[in-house]
């Protein structure tokens, strides 16, 4: 028999249970023997399909292939999702929304006698618009009497980057990309307004919790116990406090760079039409299964390129912006547009366990296509990298290119440059044609109308 | 003795114990307060679907 090629990612290597491989391309989980019970209940019990009806947990098929490792139970085929994204990547809305998914799913659990062993946030993904649960594993039976095991670890990966967002600064959340099991309980504690004490849930999630942890530090779990019990009822308490808390959490955006950008862009409503135009048929002979529009601020033009894709991932750097593009997604019910929040200049890392766990922006990639709209003034001039450099990164990161330039005489272009000194004497569409041009092959060209800019098509070489 | 994989930690579980407790009483009392509510609005609280609890 041929030995097929079986690696096993090391997203999942920290659960007992089982783990997740590749073989051929194809994406498999493998369950252990020792999670055998557990599974076969999560099955059984009716919970599996009431959840995936719901939307609420990756739907899989048990397949009868070669285990990747002795000591299997099953091996399941999840359906993919599209693109994987991390929560700081993530809005304050997609956060919040994956917090609930994550009690609900809690909740709904302990009516088939199950619960959630963990509660971590990189456990939901967003997939056809909706926040689901992708760990099959997370699941152990219920015993009455039992407090939940993961609560510690829902406070860290969602109520403080949410609490933090909500009451001392929306930029906190980005914490996470720091601590990978979530905020430390003292450290959102201390960095909440004092104000947040009067609010009951906060103070007893987070403020007491932290104090709690730190008396209790040293304690052993039996000890610390002393034999007391907590009902399923005081259980389910819990859970809806938890519940009432994030609910009540919301994060109003204030003024931001891009808050009216489409109303503050220099050109006109022919020239921006001609630029929607371009994107369509551009994006509709690319047929891309992924896009990402980098720098897509509300949108506008990801929506002309998710006619033709299978999905388009909106980056953008402004929260403000990321936030009331995923409230139109989701109110438009679009769900083949994912907004996510990026700072372009320092994409997100790989992190975790050398440097395995979490993946970085480029190792998500490349994609089908990539949207370059309206930024390469941002990246050249504002952050001083030479064309030859944006031209290398953007080409590891995509297939097809959409790129538009921008010239000097630009009048956003001018308003960057108001502020400094111009040591940009090779900011010229020739130079940049040239950059690109050693790692693209140049498809298309086009002036947009009454506008001095210029769109391109390109493919790598 | 129940294997756990994730360290609960001992002041995670105290307080969980504490809030359930709080809660305990907070439903007790809300229960009332809607009782007493439902009495002057002779209107049924509606129950929450999946998607009110998925978002706000």
């Amino acid at each position: 028999m041929m030995k097929t090629k079986t690696n096993n990612l090391s997203a999942s290597f920290r659960d007992p249970s089982g783990f997740l491989f590749t073989r051929d391309g194809e994406l498999y989980r493998q369950v252990n023997t020792v999670y055998a019970p557990e599974y076969d209940r999560l099955m059984s019990s009716g919970l599996y399909q009431k959840l995936v009806e719901g939307g609420r947990l990756i739907p899989h098929e048990a397949l009868d292939v070669e285990p990747a490792a002795p000591g299997a139970h099953k091996i399941l085929r999840p359906e993919r999702i599209q693109f994987i994204t991390y929560p700081y990547e993530w809005s304050f809305g997609q956060l919040k929304s994956a917090a609930l998914t994550t009690l609900l799913i809690q909740k709904t659990a302990l009516q088939f006698g199950m619960a959630l062993k963990d509660a971590s946030a990189y456990n939901i993904q967003f997939h056809k618009g909706k926040a689901v649960l992708i760990d099959t594993l997370s699941f152990e039976t219920y015993v009455e009497g039992e407090p939940w095991v993961a609560y510690r670890q829902f406070c860290q990966h969602f109520l403080a980057p949410l609490a933090l967002g909500a009451y001392r600064d929306i930029r906190l959340a980005q914490l996470l990309r720091v601590f990978i099991d979530g905020i430390p309980l003292d450290l959102a504690s201390r960095l909440l307004p004092g104000r947040t004490r009067w609010n009951l849930g906060l103070a007893t999630h987070i403020h007491l919790h932290a104090s709690a942890q730190k008396r209790y530090s040293e304690t052993a779990l039996s000890e610390a116990r002393h034999g007391r019990t907590m009902s399923k009822q005081a259980l389910i308490g819990l859970i809806e406090s938890l519940q009432a808390v994030i609910r009540k959490l919301t994060w109003k955006a204030g003024g931001t760079e891009w808050g009216d950008y489409y109303e503050s862009t220099n050109y006109s409503e022919a020239a921006f039409e001609h630029k929607k135009r371009l994107v369509n048929a551009w994006s509709g002979k690319v047929a891309p299964k992924v896009t990402w529009d980098l720098g897509a601020n509300m949108g506008i033009f990801s929506q002309e390129a998710a006619q033709h894709s299978g999905l388009v991932v909106a980056w953008d750097i402004d929260p403000e912006a990321v936030e009331k593009n995923w409230k139109k997604v989701r109110a438009d019910k679009q769900t083949r547009i994912l907004p996510l929040l990026l700072d372009l200049t320092n994409p997100s890392p790989a992190i975790g366990w050398d440097n395995l766990e979490r993946a970085s922006l480029g190792q998500r990639g490349p994609v089908d296509l990539v949207l370059a709209l309206a930024i390469i003034h941002h990246l050249a001039i504002s952050n001083n990298l030479p064309f030859e450099r944006i031209a290398q990164t953007l080409a590891g990161w995509c297939t097809w290119l959409v790129i538009e330039f921008v010239p000097k005489s630009d009048s956003q272009v001018q308003r960057l440059l108001r502020s400094r000194k111009d040591i940009f004497p090779g900011y010229q569409r020739e130079d940049f044609e040239a950059a690109f041009g050693r790692y693209f092959e140049i498809v298309e060209r086009q002036s947009v109308d009454e506008s001095e800019r210029w769109m391109y098509l390109m493919k790598t070489v | 003795m129940i294997m756990l994989y994730l360290d609960p930690g001992s002041g995670s579980f105290l307080i969980q114990l504490l809030i359930a407790g709080l809660a305990g009483l907070g439903i007790a009392i809300g229960s009332q307060w809607a009782k007493l509510k439902r009495f002057f609005n002779r209107k049924k609280n509606k129950e929450l679907t999946d998607d009110e609890n998925e978002d706000e």
